[in-house]
């Protein structure tokens, strides 16, 4: 019997052997001559060779291009998706500096910058805009990759400070508001309230402490530490600091590390103040932005800063905030530092070497960069729905009605993103902006922007030899672990951080300070010289 | 079976080797049986005979013998197709590596030592040495001994019953999936969890332990060690089940208590096991996986929770630089090798039981 049974058990596994073989290799069969491009995509996405737009395009062009996909947790599993068989290109590729130049150099990707004849959008982008074509080549002086290109002007600029209007009415039926260096009504709640740093501290000392504000699942302050938007930065700006997450930023052509100043490290000493009395919730330093943006649902911070409130609260409470200005230091003056998150991206889209026709296939990317396309890929098919199927005075104008849905699941499901162009002059004469990005421009421009920190610059795409990009590699990362560390540990610690540990953690940490500060700014003399020829 | 039935079932020649150990053991081929018979001394002619040279042995015995060799095969092609060929893929760490290169061919760029001196210079490097050396070594000195005391202690359980059940009880979490393990630490000691609530409703502040770089290796070692001590215990269970009960008998008409009996019976029988055990974990010390690791790492744990293996991960495969990653996986398994090799040796004089 048992004989029996193992003698089926092994026939059968040999079977399955087999059939899975011959079912592999049947696989591998039947290429005809068409352009197969490896797009990275959830499932939740639509289908791209549904879409409308590459249906225009396939029209428009004639060329057809046949997508696959790799959703984002199988394309980080697959260690060389530049070895895949069968394809002509990746979209999406997501390849970093470095990355684009191993391949490069190993001619496994191609040299976008030998086949500018049968692209006159993109050679007339490289010509016009020299910062873009700084930022797209490598060491070796190669374009690799096609960029994304979008500038809205909000990137800059990633967090708004919003505080619980709600709640700070509460405290003044209640008699519970402390008494503040500028006395407030509640007609002062408004967005574009100013307040005093040491006056938001005693809001948030009175959200904390008066019960009938909430149980002890409310949160003061929240925020994500260290995330790309929604971080810290701009109530440590408010000291005096051009503060970004990075630690990093330039100032009238100098770049320079934020936490080199005094100011600085008063600052973590006063953060270490309010999270020691509870005012900034611990989740703060711990928590995924999909976890801060579950808890804000219900409503249980008295302030947070964001991109904007909209994802962060439920429908019915998006009225009880509001937004405020940067904080006034004590001298009364009010300081934001700008981020380094920028809107030139390269590593959207790789040819691969294997292409049978690169010129073709080039020709048929090249088109994404017109006006008409960029809108389409960037927030959906004009057929689908995404704009307003006339034109206002000769613009696209988007359509902010989908019924249910919410716009921002419209635009996860219908556009593919990727290689776009969408520059100030697209927005001026030929794509009107949604308006969730003009209104959020518009509280950027009146509460955020004038008060940028002067002579403070993002950190633009910078150029660096093979050498330097290792050299840089290896400092940076344990350099801005060192400072994550120290600056969380200051502030959890339990104990008022001691100015030899601020000075210990400069000191420990000098040959990278230094060698990262002098291999930027030597890059950056670079890239303002070759934007100045 | 009488003498004269086994000299039936042997061949004529070995029946004439018999004879003639017999006679050089100067006794006569009465009452002993054939397993007694020491085949080897035997075959070179006994004690008085010409000695063979090694070779010459090994020979004639490969000829009699060696079809048995066929039955280790199947072992021997696994081991090489899968554990050794693989291997040369080490030869990463001395090139500049992409997917996609040959390890060995005309385009393959040969880098020398460069990665090792990347990886050395790094700032943080001895930091993340120390906390791959000491995150392991202490788990070894509270995960080592646990399972050996779990499964002294159900052995002594009477009741049959009581025993599986506790067994079960003991092993189950090892079944757990690491990411619902952190989960379900994040509930009890993170940021808004059972330990957090309890303290704010107490009126304290409110703690986080996964922010304190502190309660890093006690949450790691004693949440790993939950999980597997039971399981670990099965082998020591399964050999202690091997005790000569008679044993158990002897000692308790000599009145041994069963404390005793457990310190003079059942450890001195698990002895081997456990040494044989110990130098396999040795040989382990410092590959700690990098999954938990990472999952239970925050800013403000980091500096005691990047070691090694996430030093490989980050800059190896997230970061792209697989020479660098590689140079460092192989500083690893240098250390674990000659860690083995020290263990054993140790053990080798210290008891006698060893691997090799």
């Amino acid at each position: 019997m048992k004989k029996a049974i193992i003698g089926i058990t092994a026939a059968v596994i040999w079977l399955v052997c087999v059939i899975a073989f011959a079912v592999a290799s049947a696989d591998t069969k039947g290429s005809e001559h068409q352009f197969t491009v490896l797009a990275v995509k959830e499932d939740s996405v639509m289908n791209y060779n549904t879409m409308p737009v590459f249906q225009q395009l396939a029209e428009d062009t004639g060329i057809e291009v046949n997508w696959t996909y790799n959703t984002s947790a199988q394309y980080s599993n697959n260690i060389d998706p530049v070895g895949t068989k069968g394809i002509d290109a990746i979209y999406h590729s997501g390849f970093s500096n470095l990355k684009l130049y191993d391949y490069g150099r190993r001619g496994r990707i191609v040299a976008i910058d030998q086949y500018l004849d049968s692209m006159p959008n993109f050679s007339k982008i490289l010509k016009d805009r020299p910062d873009i074509k700084q930022a797209l080549i490598s060491p070796d002086g190669h374009i690799y990759s096609l960029p994304r290109v979008e500038e809205m002007g909000l990137k800059s600029y990633p967090n708004i400070l919003y505080l619980n209007k709600k709640w700070v009415e509460k405290l003044m039926d209640e008699g519970g508001l402390p008494a503040l260096t500028e006395p407030l009504t509640k007609d002062d709640l408004k967005d574009g309230l100013v307040l005093y740093r040491k006056d938001f501290k005693a809001i948030l000392q009175a959200f904390k402490d008066n019960s009938y504000i909430g149980d002890s699942n409310k949160v003061p302050l929240s925020f994500v530490n260290g995330n790309w938007q929604g971080n810290v930065s701009d109530l440590i700006a408010s000291f005096g600091v051009p503060e970004n997450r990075d630690h990093k930023t330039i100032v009238n052509g100098k770049v320079v590390f934020t936490i080199e100043d005094e100011k600085w490290f008063n600052a973590v000493k006063e953060l270490q103040d309010w999270y020691s009395r509870g005012l900034i919730g611990s989740s703060a330093f711990s928590q995924t932005d999909n976890e801060f943006l579950a808890r804000g649902q219900d409503g249980r911070y008295g302030a947070f800063y964001w991109w904007e409130k909209d994802t962060v609260l439920a429908k019915d409470i998006r009225d009880d905030y509001i937004i405020v200005e940067p904080l006034k230091d004590d001298d009364g003056k009010q300081y934001v530092g700008v981020s380094n998150e920028l809107e030139i991206e390269k590593g959207e889209c790789v040819i691969l070497d294997a292409c049978q026709d690169k010129k073709g296939l080039l020709s048929y990317f090249d088109k994404f960069f017109e006006p008409e396309y960029s809108a389409q890929l960037n927030y959906g098919s004009i057929k689908s729905g995404a704009f307003l199927s006339g034109k206002v005075n000769g613009k696209l104008v988007p359509n902010d009605d989908h019924g249910v849905q919410s716009a921002d699941d419209f635009r996860m499901k219908n556009a593919p993103y990727g290689v776009v162009y969408l520059t100030a002059e697209v927005w001026e004469k030929s794509v009107e902006m949604e308006s969730r990005a003009k209104l959020r421009l518009e509280n950027l421009e009146n509460y955020v922007k004038p008060f940028t920190f002067e002579g403070a610059t993002p950190i633009p795409n910078l150029n660096y030899s093979q050498e330097d990009l290792i050299t840089l590699n290896t400092y940076e990362s344990s350099l801005a672990n060192n400072i994550a560390s120290w600056f969380t540990k200051a502030i959890t610690g339990g104990a008022v951080p001691s100015e030899d540990s601020w000075k210990s953690l400069l000191d420990t940490n000098r040959a990278s300070i230094d060698a990262v500060l002098q291999l930027n700014q030597k890059a950056y003399d670079s890239y303002v010289a070759a934007i100045a020829d | 079976m009488a003498n004269e039935d086994i000299s039936a079932a042997l061949s004529a020649e070995d029946q004439d080797l018999i004879e003639k150990a017999y006679e050089a053991l100067g006794g006569s081929a009465e009452g002993v049986a054939p397993s007694d018979v020491d085949f080897d001394m035997i075959e070179n002619g006994g004690p008085d005979a010409p000695q063979k040279s090694k070779w010459q042995r090994w020979k004639e015995n490969f000829k009699r013998r060696g079809w048995i060799l066929v039955f280790i095969l199947p072992a021997l092609i696994y081991v090489i197709i899968f554990c050794y060929v693989p291997m040369y893929g080490i030869l990463a760490a001395f090139q500049d590596y992409m997917p996609g290169d040959p390890i060995i061919g005309s385009e393959t760029q040969w880098v020398g030592w460069d990665n090792f001196k990347t990886f050395f210079s790094n700032p943080n490097f001895p930091n993340y040495f120390v906390n791959t050396f000491l995150l392991c070594i202490l788990g070894f000195i509270v995960g080592f001994p646990l399972p050996i005391i779990v499964a002294l202690l159900l052995n002594s359980v009477r009741p049959k019953k009581v025993k599986k059940g506790l067994q079960i009880l003991y092993y189950a979490p090892h079944f757990i999936s690491l990411v619902v393990l952190v989960g379900m630490m994040k509930f009890m000691f993170g940021s808004d969890g059972l330990l957090d609530n309890l303290s704010k409703n107490l009126g304290g502040g409110g703690v986080d332990l996964f922010l304190k770089e502190g309660a890093f290796r006690p949450l790691f070692i004693f949440s790993g060690n939950w999980q597997d001590f039971g399981w670990s215990a099965i082998i020591y269970l399964a050999a202690l089940s091997g005790v000569d009960p008679a044993l158990h008998e002897a000692a308790k008409v000599d009145g041994a208590s069963r404390f005793r009996r457990i310190f003079s019976v059942d450890l001195p029988a698990i002895l081997p096991t456990i040494v044989m055990l110990m130098i396999l974990s040795v040989g382990n010390l410092m590959s700690c996986g990098y999954e938990k690791v990472l999952l239970m790492q925050t800013d403000g744990n980091i500096e005691k929770s990047e070691i090694l293996s996430t030093y490989v991960y980050n800059f190896g495969l997230i970061g792209g630089q697989y020479g660098l990653g590689t140079a460092a996986g192989l500083f690893n398994s240098v250390i674990n090798v000659a860690l083995l090799v020290i263990a054993n040796f140790t053990s080798k004089k210290l008891s006698g039981n060893s691997m090799w």
